[in-house]
C-alpha cells in the first residue's frame, strides 16, 4: 500500500513480521515445549526433556483410544458429508425438478440455523433409538453440511454443460456423469470442503460431550477437556502431561496446516464473498 | 435421457439428515419448551408458557442474557478493529505478509479446547505466565479466573486470540477487491497513512465489515466451549454465557422444558441477527461500480 519502503525496511521486516508471528503463537509453542519437560524441571524451572508425559497420555489416560476416535468420527463425517454434499450439489447445480427450489432455499437456511437448537431433540432422539454412546451417534448428526452443498453446488454451475452432454451422448448414465466429468474438475472445491468439513468435526466439542458418557469413547477434545477438570485459576498437579494431551490434540491439525493453509483459506473466503 | 427421479434420489441422502437432525428438532423443541419434563418420568404435562415464564422471571437467566451481550459488544469491536488494522498492513504479497498470516490464521483451525486449556494455564494463579512476568516486574499475582471483573475480560482475550486471523482473513480478501487506483490517488494527493487508512481503506471495505460484524455477533452468542472449559461460567456466574446455561440446565438439571425455552429464545434471536445480515448484506455488496 505505501510504495517508500526503505532498503533497510525491507531487510527488517522479514524478521519484524517472524518476531511478531512467533510471539503471538508463543502460548501454543510453549505448550509445546512445557509437554517435553518433565514435572519437576517444570516446578523447578530447570531444563530436563522427557517423553513420559507422552507415554503417561498416551497409555495410562487413554488418549491413544480418543485419537483413534477422532480420526474414525471426523473422517466418516468427512466421507459422508463430502458424499452427500457432492450429490446434492449436483442434482440443485444440474436439473430442474418440482420442489428442487424449496428444497435448496431449506439447505441454504441451515447456514442459519444455530445448531444449539436441535442439542437436546437430538439427545432424546439418539437416546430413544439406543445410539448415544456409540460412534453412530457422534456422526450421524453432524454428516448434513449446508455449507458444503452451496458451495460446491455455486462451484459445479460454473463448469460447461457442454461437458455434461457430451458424456450423456456417450450413454452415460448420471452418476457416470458425476463421478468421471463433475467430481475431477470441481476437485479443488471437493478438496477445500473436505479440510473444513474435518477440521470442523476434529475440533467439535459440545455434541460429543452430550452424546457420550462412556470414557471409551471420548474424543480428544472431551478427553482433553475431562483430563483438565479443575477449578478456575487454580493449577493442576501435572501440568506438563496436561500439555502433551493438547498437544496429541493439535498435532494432526498443525502438521496437515502446514500443507493445505492455501486451500482453507480459500474455501473460507470464497464463503464469506460469496 | 434418464429417470425423472435421478435429482430426487441425488438429493435424498442430504435432504433426510437436514431433516432428522436440524428441521424435526426445532419443530421438537418447541414442542418441548411448553411442556415439563425430568428425562426420565413417564409423562411430560403440557405446562403453556410456564417455562417461558419462569426463565424470563429468572435472575439467571437475565444474567447470562447480560454476559452473552456484553461479551458480544466488547469481543467484536476489538476483533475487527484490530483484524482491520493488521489487514492492511498484511494485504501484500510478500513472504514476511504470507508467514504471518499463516502464524494469525492458525488459531483459528486449533482446537478450542486445547486453546482453552493452554490459556488457563496463561492466566493461572500461581503458576502461570502472566502472573510469573507480573511477579518479575514486581508485581502482584493477579486472580484472573477467580475474580468476576477479569474473569470475562480472559474470555475476550482468548476468544480474539482464536479468531482474530479469520477475521484477518476476511478482510484481505475485501482489501484486495478495493482498486489499487484508489490508493495510488490518496497516495499522490499526499494522504498521510493514518488518514489514508480513516478516509480511504476503512469506508471501502465496508461491506467486509457488515459481514464480520454480523457474524461475529451471531457466533459471539454461540460461545460455549472457552466458558466450559475455564470458568464454567463462573465465578459467581460473571461468564455464564447463554449457551453454557442451556448446557447446564439442559443436561447437568435435567430440566429439558426450561433448556428447550432457553434453546427457542436463543433460537429465534440468531434467527433475526441472520435474517438482518441477509437483508443487510444484499444491498451493501454491490458498491463496485
Amino acid at each position: 500500500m505505501k510504495p517508500d519502503v526503505t532498503k533497510s525496511g525491507n531487510r527488517i521486516l522479514p524478521w519484524l513480521a517472524l518476531a511478531g508471528g512467533l510471539l503471538f503463537l508463543f502460548p501454543a509453542l510453549y505448550s509445546i515445549f512445557m509437554s517435553f519437560q518433565t514435572v519437576d524441571a517444570y516446578y523447578t524451572g530447570t531444563l530436563d526433556f522427557t517423553l513420559e508425559n507422552y507415554q503417561l497420555a498416551i497409555g495410562q489416560f487413554h488418549f491413544a483410544r480418543y485419537l483413534f476416535n477422532s480420526l474414525i468420527v471426523s473422517g466418516t463425517v468427512t466421507v459422508m458429508g463430502l458424499a452427500s454434499a457432492t450429490m446434492a450439489a449436483f442434482a440443485f447445480a444440474r436439473f430442474r425438478f418440482a420442489g428442487g427450489n424449496l428444497l435448496f432455499a431449506a439447505v441454504v437456511a441451515t447456514l442459519m440455523i444455530p445448531s444449539h437448537i436441535s442439542l437436546i431433540p437430538n439427545y432424546l432422539s439418539l437416546a430413544r433409538v439406543g445410539l448415544l454412546d456409540t460412534y453412530a451417534g457422534l456422526i450421524l448428526p453432524a454428516i448434513s453440511n449446508g455449507f458444503a452443498a452451496f458451495f460446491l453446488r455455486q462451484y459445479i454451475r460454473g463448469i460447461p454443460v457442454a461437458l455434461d452432454e457430451a458424456a450423456y451422448m456417450d450413454g452415460a448414465t448420471p452418476l457416470q456423469v458425476l463421478w468421471r466429468v463433475i467430481v475431477p474438475i470441481a476437485r479443488p472445491a471437493i478438496f477445500s470442503m473436505g479440510l473444513f468439513i474435518f477440521i470442523s468435526e476434529w475440533n467439535s466439542y459440545i455434541w460429543p460431550l452430550v452424546a457420550v458418557g462412556d470414557e471409551d469413547l471420548y474424543t480428544l477434545q472431551v478427553g482433553l477437556a475431562r483430563l483438565y477438570k479443575v477449578n478456575p485459576g487454580e493449577d493442576v498437579v501435572n501440568w506438563p502431561l496436561v500439555m502433551a494431551a493438547s498437544t496429541i490434540t493439535i498435532l494432526p491439525i498443525l502438521l496437515g496446516f502446514i500443507f493445505v493453509e492455501r486451500h482453507l483459506v480459500r474455501g473460507i473466503t470464497m464463503g464469506a464473498v460469496k | 435421457m434418464f429417470s425423472r427421479l435421478t435429482p430426487y434420489l441425488l438429493v435424498l441422502p442430504l435432504m433426510s439428515f437436514i431433516a432428522v437432525f436440524t428441521y424435526i428438532p426445532i419443530a421438537a423443541s418447541i414442542n418441548l419448551s411448553f411442556r415439563e419434563w425430568d428425562f426420565l418420568s413417564p409423562t411430560m404435562p403440557f405446562v403453556g408458557l410456564e417455562n417461558y415464564r419462569l426463565l424470563l422471571s429468572s435472575h439467571e437467566f437475565w444474567n447470562s442474557v447480560r454476559v452473552t451481550a456484553l461479551f458480544a459488544v466488547i469481543s467484536v469491536p476489538i476483533r475487527l478493529g484490530l483484524a482491520l488494522m493488521v489487514a492492511s498492513y498484511l494485504v501484500r504479497e510478500t513472504l514476511p505478509s504470507r508467514l504471518l498470516r499463516g502464524a494469525l490464521f492458525l488459531p483459528s483451525v486449533t482446537s478450542t479446547v486445547s486453546i482453552a486449556v493452554v490459556f488457563s494455564w496463561m492466566f493461572a494463579t500461581d503458576y502461570g505466565m502472566v502472573n510469573a512476568f507480573l511477579v518479575s516486574l514486581g508485581l502482584g499475582r493477579v486472580p484472573w479466573l477467580q475474580d468476576p471483573q477479569l474473569a470475562l475480560w480472559v474470555v475476550i482475550i482468548v476468544n480474539t486470540w482464536k479468531q482474530l486471523g479469520y477475521d484477518i482473513v476476511i478482510y484481505i480478501a475485501g482489501l484486495q477487491a478495493v482498486p489499487q487506483e484508489l490508493y495510488d490517488a490518496a497516495a499522490v494527493d499526499g494522504g498521510r497513512k493514518g488518514h489514508v487508512f480513516r478516509r480511504v481503506t476503512v469506508p471501502l471495505v465496508m461491506p467486509t465489515t457488515y459481514f464480520l460484524l454480523v457474524v461475529s455477533v451471531i457466533e459471539a452468542f454461540q460461545i460455549f466451549t472457552i466458558v466450559d472449559v475455564m470458568t464454567k461460567g463462573g465465578p459467581a456466574g460473571a461468564t455464564d454465557m447463554l449457551v453454557n446455561m442451556l448446557y447446564r440446565v439442559g443436561f447437568t438439571l435435567f430440566d429439558i422444558g426450561q433448556g428447550s425455552a432457553l434453546a427457542v429464545l436463543l433460537f429465534i434471536l440468531l434467527i433475526a441477527l441472520a435474517l438482518f445480515k441477509s437483508r443487510v448484506l444484499g444491498r451493501r455488496v454491490h458498491y463496485e461500480a
